[in-house]
């Protein structure tokens, strides 16, 4: 995998870097290890169906792409009450010891090459620090890359008892052209009933190619629900995670997109049922339009010691173009018999009796497919209880169906 | 054709003829060339297919071994270089158990508890009864006869339909290439059915293996072509449901199924092999306009399965149904599923598969559903339930949906679930005892699977299962 790493990413680089967040010593060697782990990690795992796989991420230049040192970016930052929303270089400052036990606890920074990278190399993100007791409401982050390539990283942590809901946006400013890389790491710790809502809406240039993982871990009653919306970018390879690790743990992961042109979905949803009367419910649904593809695998993995699971999920793909492809895995993989269980899938187009109905009622043809697209996200949408959230991913579907 | 091609009369010299040739083979190790050349010319087959059988050879030399399929069963233990034992007793099988008493116990008791008639049993074990079974063979092959149905163990055919076969065996259905145990049946097959049946014609009642399949002394790598010409009929029955008493322990057969314009096809296996074989079969069908292939299976016995009938709707119209039942007990991983390609306009498609996992035992659903570019109104359902009894097993769904095309209607359901306390105390507290309620919900839970089965198969596949939830099965 070797091949990848550009001649000039170099341990000085990712030690400007962490020089300029004010990072301690642990911190830069996880980076500089993450950086040394790239010549033997291999790229993510891509959903394959048999003899098919259906993302090509080495056909992704990355050396060419990624400019280390090139970081620029605006975030915007809306604290709510009792919450440290902090950027790194203050997170650190604050919280040194916590982020030091926390850090990588979620996600595993050598869990591939894009993860390592993305630990090598972030210099943007925000950690969310949410004391024990305190409910939060609408933490806000919104990012725009200016730059050629951007490295996020978000750190959640909520104590016992707490709740937060949070909502990033990404998108790009207008000052870069050609193609850019945005890559985000999303990890969460939710202590005993703790409750965390994480909202991303992603609508950067269709020239950026996006990786991201987000994971959660929940302890006993706790809660991490999950809203991911992918509108932009060329290519976007996206995990949602949970591992209901607690006695009576809860995931929500809730999923829309929409693809046109000539963009790619490698959408990946799963939760490990990890204990005793945990719940899971995976949402998803999606529209793809002219050449665009859509892969997805959703995996409800229930563990041997999952007494009393309850695991359920649905996803669902209208596609409106002949030349749009889509492929669905939902995957069940079930140890323990005390579980209640199912998942569903559709493809489908939109349905010409409606269409005809409504034609007849004298709206006219293209409106009328753009209300039944709009209506075909409604039941995923009502899942997302963040109101911001819901209409700005409502805004996004109206604005793509109607230019 | 006339009655003598169809009359299989010198049995029994061919039965000794293979017996003289056993200690040729006796003395190979590892699949070689040499071994391929020896099945090959003991069969006294014409060229053509011997340059098969070589050419599929190296295929399987050249391929590898499954291994990274996500939850794939292990098959670290199928041991290339102990094929060939494998095909020794193949050729043995006729010679293998002399009465009825040279059955491993196991076996005996199953059939003792499967309440088998004494005679059937013998049949059904491969010993020696061929008299008994040939009568009812015979029997049904006169009306078939006067209809212009062939219906010959493929050893034969390939002797005596030789073009037909020629054409299509191995070439447009099941290519040695498709996977590495098809190259390996291709390069070693013996045995088996060839089933045709002519234009117009409706074969209206089912044609079964089940007896003639142990007459012959089918070995673990038969193979089956059916071909239905357009507008014909035909429901064939494939008996493996006779746990087999051989040592070795590979099974890997390959089925061809060519099914004509407007024709319709069912296909319908209730397999129960022994517990220590590894079944890595390749089925396949390929649909003409307006046609239709029903497969209906029950996967019961076997160490390892990894079967996914597959059926390829090639015309517009087509249609396929798919009626699968797995059930893994202890010690047994039951990978098994389905895969459609929709090629053309309108073709629609059904997956109904149900499966079962109790005491330890491993069962996966993995499917593909394909709808190619330009199949625009096509239509696929696919539903999949499972039941299980106990936090020792594991129940996996896998389906893989790729749709290439816009016009089209696809559904996708599965369901897991433990078998309901509530329905086990509704049934006890009506007097049933626990083991009882348990076996009458299993029977409703896999009734759309006997309700498709001729009555003494829906019976038996039951009694199977009743055995099974007893743990009583050898």
């Amino acid at each position: 995998m070797s091949t990848q790493v550009h001649a000039n990413l170099t341990a000085e680089q990712v030690r400007t870097i962490s020089e300029d967040l004010g990072e301690p010593e642990w911190l830069l060697e996880t980076r500089l290890e993450a950086l040394e782990a790239l010549e033997t990690l291999d790229m993510p795992k891509v959903i394959r169906t048999p003899g098919r796989d259906w993302t090509n991420l080495d056909a992704l230049e990355y050396e060419r792409i990624v400019d280390p040192l090139d970081r620029s970016q605006e975030k915007d930052r809306v604290e709510a009450e009792g919450v440290d929303v902090l950027e790194w270089s203050e997170a650190l400052a604050e919280h040194g010891d916590l982020i030091e036990e926390k850090f990588g606890s979620v996600v595993d920074p050598q869990r591939n090459y894009l993860t390592a990278l993305s630990t090598a190399l972030f210099s943007a993100g925000t950690v969310i620090y949410v004391p024990e007791g305190v409910d939060a409401e609408d933490v806000k982050i919104r990012t725009r890359m200016n730059s050629q390539s951007l490295f996020n990283y978000t750190l959640v942590i909520a104590e016992e008892s707490s709740s937060v809901t949070i909502l990033e946006r990404q998108s790009n400013g207008d000052d870069v052209e050609g193609k850019q890389y945005y890559s985000g790491v999303v990890e969460v710790d939710a202590g005993e009933n703790a409750h965390v809502q994480y909202g991303a809406l992603q609508n950067l240039s269709e020239e950026t190619y996006n990786f991201s993982v987000k994971r959660g871990h929940a302890d006993t009653y706790a809660t991490v629900d999950w809203i991911e919306g992918n509108i932009g970018s060329r290519l976007t390879k996206t995990s949602v995670e949970t591992r209901l690790l607690g006695d009576s743990s809860e995931s929500q992961i809730v999923g829309a997109f929409f693809g046109h042109n000539d963009q790619h979905f490698d959408l990946n949803s799963r939760v490990w049922h990890e204990a005793e009367h945990t719940v899971a419910d995976l949402v998803t649904r999606g529209v793809l339009d002219d050449k665009a593809r859509s892969v997805y695998e959703g995996v409800q993995d229930v563990g041997r010691e999952a007494w009393d699971t309850s695991s359920y999920q649905r996803e669902n793909t209208l596609m409106l173009s002949d030349e749009s492809e889509a492929d669905a895995s939902p995957k069940l993989i079930i140890n323990n018999h005390d579980t209640e269980a199912s998942h569903s899938a559709t493809v489908g187009q939109v349905d010409q009796q409606d269409l005809f109905y409504m034609t007849s009622r004298g709206v006219d043809e293209e409106r009328a497919k753009n209300m039944l697209v709009e209506g075909f996200f409604v039941p995923v949408l009502e899942e997302v209880a963040v109101d911001e959230l819901r209409e700005d991913m409502d805004d996004m579907i109206v604005q793509r169906l109607t230019t | 054709m006339s009655s003598e091609d169809l009359k299989d009369t010198d049995t029994e010299a061919r039965f000794e003829f293979k017996k003289e040739e056993k200690s040729a083979f006796e003395t190979e190790k590892g699949l070689t060339e040499e071994t391929v050349r020896l099945i090959s010319e003991d069969k006294d087959e014409p060229e053509w297919m011997l340059e098969r059988r070589l050419r599929a050879l190296q295929q399987w030399q050249e391929m590898p071994m499954p291994t990274d399929w996500p939850g794939q069963p292990d098959l670290s233990e199928v041991d290339i270089d102990e094929i060939v034992p494998y095909i020794r007793p193949d050729i043995e099988t006729r010679g293998g158990a002399e009465s009825w008493e040279d059955l491993p116990e196991e076996i005996q008791d199953t059939f003792d508890k499967l309440g088998i008639p004494e005679a059937e049993k013998n049949a059904l074990s491969g010993v020696g009864a061929q008299y008994e079974s040939e009568i009812v063979y015979q029997n049904m092959q006169e009306r078939w006869e006067e209809k212009g149905v062939i219906f010959c163990d493929m050893d034969k055919a390939v002797q005596e339909h030789e073009e037909i076969v020629k054409e299509h065996f191995m070439t447009k259905c099941v290519p040695p290439s498709d996977n590495k145990f098809a190259a390996l049946h291709g390069a070693i097959w013996s045995g088996g059915s060839f089933v045709y049946v002519p234009e117009d014609t409706t074969v209206n009642m089912p044609v079964q293996a089940y007896f003639r399949m142990n007459s012959e002394g089918m070995g673990q790598f038969e193979h089956t072509l059916i071909i239905a010409e357009e507008n014909s009929e035909v429901h064939y029955i494939e008996g493996c449901s006779a746990p087999k008493y051989s040592a070795f322990n590979l099974h890997s057969g390959g089925v061809e199924v060519f099914v004509g314009e407007n024709a319709h096809v069912q296909y319908s296996t209730v397999q129960n092999w022994s517990k220590n074989t590894y079944n890595l079969n390749t089925k396949r069908a390929i649909v003409e306009a307006d046609g239709t292939m029903e497969w209906v299976s029950g996967s019961m016995g076997s160490k390892a399965t990894m079967l996914y009938p597959a059926t390829i709707l090639k015309g517009p119209g087509a249609t396929d149904n798919h009626i699968t039942i797995a059930f893994a007990g202890e010690g047994q991983n039951i990978d098994t599923g389905a895969k459609v390609y929709h090629n053309a306009p309108d073709t629609k498609s059904t997956i109904e598969s149900k499966s079962i996992s109790k005491d330890g035992g491993r069962t996966n659903y993995r499917g593909l559903v394909h709808i190619s570019d330009g199949a625009e109104d096509s239509k696929t359902n696919v539903e999949c339930d499972a039941l299980m009894f106990d936090n020792e097993s594991t129940s996996d769904t896998m389906p893989y949906m790729e749709i290439q095309e816009n016009k089209v209607d696809v559904a996708h359901e599965a369901t897991v679930g433990k078998i309901g306390d509530e329905d086990v105390f509704y049934l006890q507290s009506r007097g049933l005892d626990d083991d009882d309620a348990k076996q009458m919900i299993v029977a409703g839970f896999i009734e759309p699977i006997t309700e498709e089965l001729p009555i003494e198969y829906a019976v038996e596949l039951n009694r199977l299962i009743e055995l099974e939830m007893e743990g009583s099965l050898g």
